[in-house]
């Protein structure tokens, strides 16, 4: 039986992550940061996903659950803050919102 | 014995573990919180009033019977709960109590505050009272599970909280800021975790644990094979996140702009709750699953220390704003209470205490000033200048004072109880043989006090006489009397606990 090994699954969850990471350092729309955010989230969730499977152990799949609901909550409430600042100041761009810098 | 019974016998020794009676202070938190939202549906006209007082004196009673139960009995007799979820300590009792008192402050607080805003009121204690609990569990977690999602309850409440004054782009701004990066700081945390899963699953390596979330079962793994590459990464990425919570270098990015854009009442509770959480967390895991790596924990943390002391004293130097002032001397707190931590990884048993300590002189510190800020603020909350200050001891002289006693507690002044607190952290450094981190934290001591005595100096002895039409900053400020009572109480707790400590002091 030739099945994909543990370390190419991990290979793909860290380029994942670091391209989610790297994202949000450097893009400058508020809703691809967010978006970014979220690649991050996904790529623990195939990291999860494949120990589990390797390590024949159930708890990553059940935390993959709590990390989909919690990322949901996070989105619902993310969404919310970012359509409430369009709506003041008419932009999304990082560059723009700077009120708060002195 | 068939399959049948064994699993019966595995879940029935499972579910003694769910002794939900451990729980009843978060459950009637979130009882609390359903029933405050019930009010402002019931309670018409009266709901101005009747929301914060709920929300208030439910509090207090539970905090009364959770100080009246504490010391009656030895937490450590009860075990792990529900299967390992929960772990209660002495530690994380007092911690209850300390979120609690820190929560019924956040919610007077926040009286002042939504008084001059024209916002919803009871959004903001049900949010309050739900942060408190998933704190409170937080502190009690031995399971990264439970850690993940008592964490995130904590956080997402607090992304609301902070962009709470919906009709101001400074909040709003703040609760974006906060959002992005406590959301990326969120995901290195989880993917630390999953690498510490996955190597202490690996049925390949010695003491792999087949539930290898638990904080004991990584003990375990993480004792027997130290030099495992993958777990060590996975704790520094956990350490990493944790030190995003407590706004240490280089995770404090976010703290200036947050804590001036927040609320006022959201500003202190982020100062207080969500700084003690984290240092919570980093007790539990220093002395539970990474109690084996102290040779790399130390290194890292004390550079951490370092860093974190010299920048938050320095960068605090030049800010007239007063919420960046309490921020960025935030962050320098944050660095004297991570000397203790350093010590207790060093095997000093009194470190935890008197990071407690500390904790405890910074609530009643920090309180005490972010009240006198509250009465000064008019309705732009973020614009909150030392200037502002001026006068203040002519205008409104109670204020001044209480504001020189916290100021001054937060500075080290003996004989207030911050004075005692860092002499506490101090000795523990110093029993620990952290003789570098000692002398740098003296240093950070020395810098404080210049600008919390700017900020008192203004207060106090700046005589100016203003410019046309801004004379209303010469008007003396009306104080009610139950506000007066409470940061009177505040005030003098400050000066009791820095001349008798009781069981606190003790020890030392």
């Amino acid at each position: 039986m030739s099945t994909v090994g543990l370390n190419a699954y991990l290979f793909v969850a860290g380029l994942l992550f670091a391209l989610g990471f790297f994202g949000v350092l450097l893009r400058r729309n508020t809703l691809v940061i967010y978006m970014c955010m979220e690649l991050m989230l996904n790529a623990v969730n195939l990291a999860l996903v494949a120990f589990s499977r390797f390590n024949r152990t159930m708890d990553g799949n059940l935390f993959v659950f709590f990390i989909i609901t919690v990322a949901a909550a996070e989105v619902a409430v993310g969404l919310a803050i970012i359509v409430a600042l369009y709506r003041k100041r008419r932009t999304v761009q990082v560059e723009e919102l700077n009120a708060l810098s002195n | 014995m068939n399959h049948s019974e064994l699993l019966t016998q595995l879940s029935e020794q499972y579910v003694s573990t769910n002794q939900w009676c451990a729980l009843w202070p978060e459950i009637a938190l979130a009882l609390l919180a359903v029933l405050v939202l019930l009010i402002d549906l019931f309670a018409g006209r009266l709901r101005a009033r009747a929301v914060p007082f709920a929300a208030i004196a439910g509090q207090v009673v539970i905090f009364a019977v959770l100080l009246g139960k504490l010391g009656t009995c030895d937490p450590a007799d009860s075990g792990l709960l529900f299967s390992g979820m929960i772990l209660p300590t002495t530690l994380s009792e007092v911690m209850r109590l300390f979120f609690l008192l820190a929560s019924i402050l956040v919610c007077w607080l926040g009286m002042l505050y939504l008084r001059k805003q024209d916002l919803p009121r009871m959004e903001f204690y049900c949010l309050t009272l739900i942060v408190t609990a998933a704190l409170m569990l937080l502190g009690q977690s031995s399971n990264f599970v439970m850690l993940f999602v008592a964490l995130e309850t904590v956080t997402i409440g607090f992304y609301i909280l902070v962009s709470y004054g919906r009709n101001s782009i400074f909040s709003l701004e703040g609760g974006l800021k906060y959002l992005v990066l406590g959301g990326t700081s969120t995901a290195i945390l989880l993917f630390g975790i999953v690498l510490l899963y996955g190597a202490a699953g690996d049925p390949s390596l010695p003491v792999h644990s087949g539930d290898s979330l638990n904080f004991l079962a990584l003990e375990q793994f993480l004792a027997a094979n130290p030099n495992n590459v993958l777990a060590k990464v996975g704790m520094v990425l956990v350490l990493c996140g944790v030190c995003f919570k407590i706004g240490a270098v280089p995770f404090q990015i976010w703290i200036p702009d947050v804590y001036q854009g927040a609320p006022t009442p959201v500003t202190a509770f982020l100062a207080v709750s969500s700084k003690a959480a984290g240092f919570i967390v980093l007790i539990n895991l220093v002395t539970g699953p990474f109690g084996p790596m102290a040779s790399l924990t130390v290194p890292l943390l004390s550079a951490i220390t370092v860093v974190t002391i010299l920048f938050g004293n320095l960068t605090a130097l030049g800010q007239r704003n007063v919420k960046r002032v309490m921020g960025l001397s935030g962050i320098a707190h944050a660095g004297y209470l991570l000397l203790g931590i350093v010590a207790l990884i060093q095997g000093v048993e009194l470190a935890a205490w008197a990071v407690i300590f500390y904790l405890f002189t910074y609530l009643f510190g920090s309180f005490t000033v972010f009240g006198v800020m509250s009465h000064l603020a008019g309705p732009d909350d973020e614009n909150q200048e030392v200037d502002h200050y001026v006068n203040l001891a002519r205008r409104q002289p109670f204020l001044a004072g209480v504001l020189a006693i916290g100021l001054g507690s937060l500075a080290g002044i003996p004989p207030l109880a911050g004075f005692i607190g860092k002499v506490f952290l101090f000795v523990v450094a110093f029993q620990a043989n952290l003789y570098l981190l000692l002398g740098v934290a003296i240093l950070g001591v020395v810098i404080s006090i210049y600008y919390y005595f700017g900020w008192m100096r203004e207060a106090f002895f700046q005589e100016q006489t203003w410019p046309e039409g801004k004379e209303e900053q010469l008007a003396p400020i009306k104080v009610c009397l139950p506000h007066k009572v409470a940061m009177a109480a505040l005030a003098i707790i400050t000066v009791l606990l820095g001349i008798y400590q009781g069981g606190f002091g003790g020890g030392f």
